[in-house]
């Protein structure tokens, strides 16, 4: 009897989650994200009354705190989504390496059963690290500067979602591309949108190439941007969330789309 | 119907035809030895049958399904020769792993890996990590995770790679044992006299293609070993 596609996924996952937790890196990331979440602590700690002068404007330090924390909470945020692609950019492909799928897909598993639930391991340790250090920032920001946590909790649903994106293409790459190729182009890529988000945000023209990139791409860094929008209130951004969400989820389903169908085709063992 | 069935199976890797319009066939409580030199294309028709890869031309069916369909493998277990086993997890935890797969929950799943533990003689290293184990229990382990869940269909490839002599005998009552029960065999080997003692059909693989095919009597000239068979059907 073939098991549920359930209890499939369910016992696969939980494989790839300890296969990810045992990884090298993942000590050095939770060292890493400790570190930031201490540092968030010691920038945020000179609450009260303190002023900070502009120009020889005094500004009050909340209102600074909204900007310095969207800055410090989108940061952490593109450094989970860049952890996310990392850890997925052998996660698939070393199991093919070492013939250690075979085994998994010789009994009656769906490829796609397999590859999700790699996917999903994979993503357990990136949200894990992600939900500490996202929380946390907020937390502090929350209780020190009075900022929301609203904002806070669709912020780190855009970061999740902007993980899982990266995770799948970089999976996706990784089927196609050497592990080193796969992590340069995983970094180049995340970094392009980047850059081409944050020009968008403080207003630049963008034209050609970088216009209809930055139209086409996941907005990994714009949706935090603007889900954190009442943090900098009343300034007001002009993208609209809803269709940022839109376009995120529509790259959500892409970019797992993608995955499925490069792994459908993928030769094993060979 | 036939548990297995390749018909007119190629396979082309870039210019190089690993498999050239081979039709084999196994029916229920058969054993086929694949028999062949390396790089025969032995190792290829069982990715084949697995669904690892895609034949280039012809046709592949598991259990009457394509192998892309899961249900074709409900009921089929696997020994690859390359056999890469979870360095960190134990005997058990694998195996449980294993027989979770295979569709066996609770007490049955508990049963189950404590009688393939039992039969595999691996019961006394189950909470040891399978990365401390040698290659030959390593790959004693891999015939226990093969025995899960009462296969009707054993696809073993090289099954007594890195065994010593008293593991190649076990190997061996092992698969007789499962014929005993009905469950259909195909060994790929290099090994002559694995596939004669444990085979009913041979099929030998030349360069892609099937050279020969038949039982023991049909291939056998009258005093010929198998391994002068081998040589002369390969040779000629």
């Amino acid at each position: 009897m073939r098991p549920g596609a359930f209890t499939v996924f369910r016992v696969l996952a939980a494989e790839a989650f300890r296969d990810s937790m045992r990884r090298r890196i993942v000590p050095a990331v939770v060292f890493v994200s400790l570190l930031s979440l201490l540092a968030v602590d010691s920038c945020t700690s000179c609450a009260g009354s303190t002023d900070i002068v502009q120009n020889g404007e005094a500004l009050a330090l909340n209102e600074v705190a909204g900007w310095s924390g969207m800055v410090i909470y989108t940061l952490l945020s593109l450094w989970t989504m860049l952890l996310a692609g990392l850890l997925g950019s052998d996660h698939l492909a070393e199991t093919i390496s070492d013939g250690s799928a075979n085994l998994v897909l010789a009994r009656p598993v769906r490829r796609s059963e397999f590859a999700l639930a790699r996917l999903a391991g994979s993503l357990g340790v990136s949200y894990a690290m992600g939900a500490l250090i996202l929380t946390g920032t907020a937390y502090l920001l929350h209780l020190r500067h009075g900022v929301s946590l609203g904002a806070a909790a669709w912020a780190g649903v855009a970061c999740a979602a902007g993980a899982l994106v990266v995770a799948a293409l970089a999976m996706s790459l990784s089927l196609l591309l050497p592990r080193l190729a796969t992590v340069l182009t995983v970094l180049a890529l995340v970094g392009a949108v980047v850059i081409l988000n944050s020009l968008r945000l403080f207003g630049a023209d963008l034209e050609g190439l970088g216009y209809v990139v930055q139209e086409l791409a996941p907005p990994l860094c714009t949706s935090v941007v603007v889900a954190l929008g009442a943090w900098i209130a009343p300034v007001e951004l002009s993208e609209d969330p809803l269709q940022l969400g839109l376009k995120l989820a529509a790259w959500v389903i892409a970019s797992v789309g993608v995955l499925l169908a490069v792994f459908r085709r993928q030769e094993l063992g060979s | 119907m036939f548990v297995l069935e390749l018909a007119g199976a190629s396979k082309r890797y870039d210019q190089r035809w690993a498999l050239r319009g081979v039709d084999l066939a196994l029916e229920p409580g058969s054993a086929l030895g694949l028999l062949g030199p390396n790089g025969a294309g032995k190792t290829t028709a069982l990715r084949l049958l697995l669904g690892f890869s895609q034949p280039s031309e012809g046709s592949v069916r598991l259990q009457g399904l394509a192998p892309a369909d899961p249900a074709s493998r409900i009921g089929v277990a696997y020994l690859p020769e390359r056999l890469t086993l979870p360095s960190r997890m134990t005997v058990r935890s694998f195996l449980e792993h294993h027989a979770a797969l295979a569709g066996l929950r609770g007490s049955e799943r508990d049963e189950d890996v404590a009688a393939v533990l039992e039969t595999t003689q691996l019961s006394g290293r189950a909470a040891d990590r399978i990365g401390a184990l040698s290659k030959g229990l390593t790959q004693r382990v891999g015939f226990a995770q093969a025995f899960l869940a009462r296969p009707r269909l054993l696809l073993l490839d090289e099954p007594t790679s890195g065994l010593d002599p008293i593991g190649v005998r076990d190997a061996r009552d092992w698969i007789l044992a499962a014929r005993s029960r009905g469950c259909a065999v195909l060994v790929s080997s290099h090994l002559l006299s694995e596939v004669e003692r444990t085979c009913d059909q041979i099929a030998i693989i030349d360069e892609g293609r099937v050279a020969a095919s038949g039982s023991l009597d049909e291939l056998l000239r009258e005093g010929e070993s198998l391994e002068d068979a081998f040589v002369r059907l390969v040779r000629s």
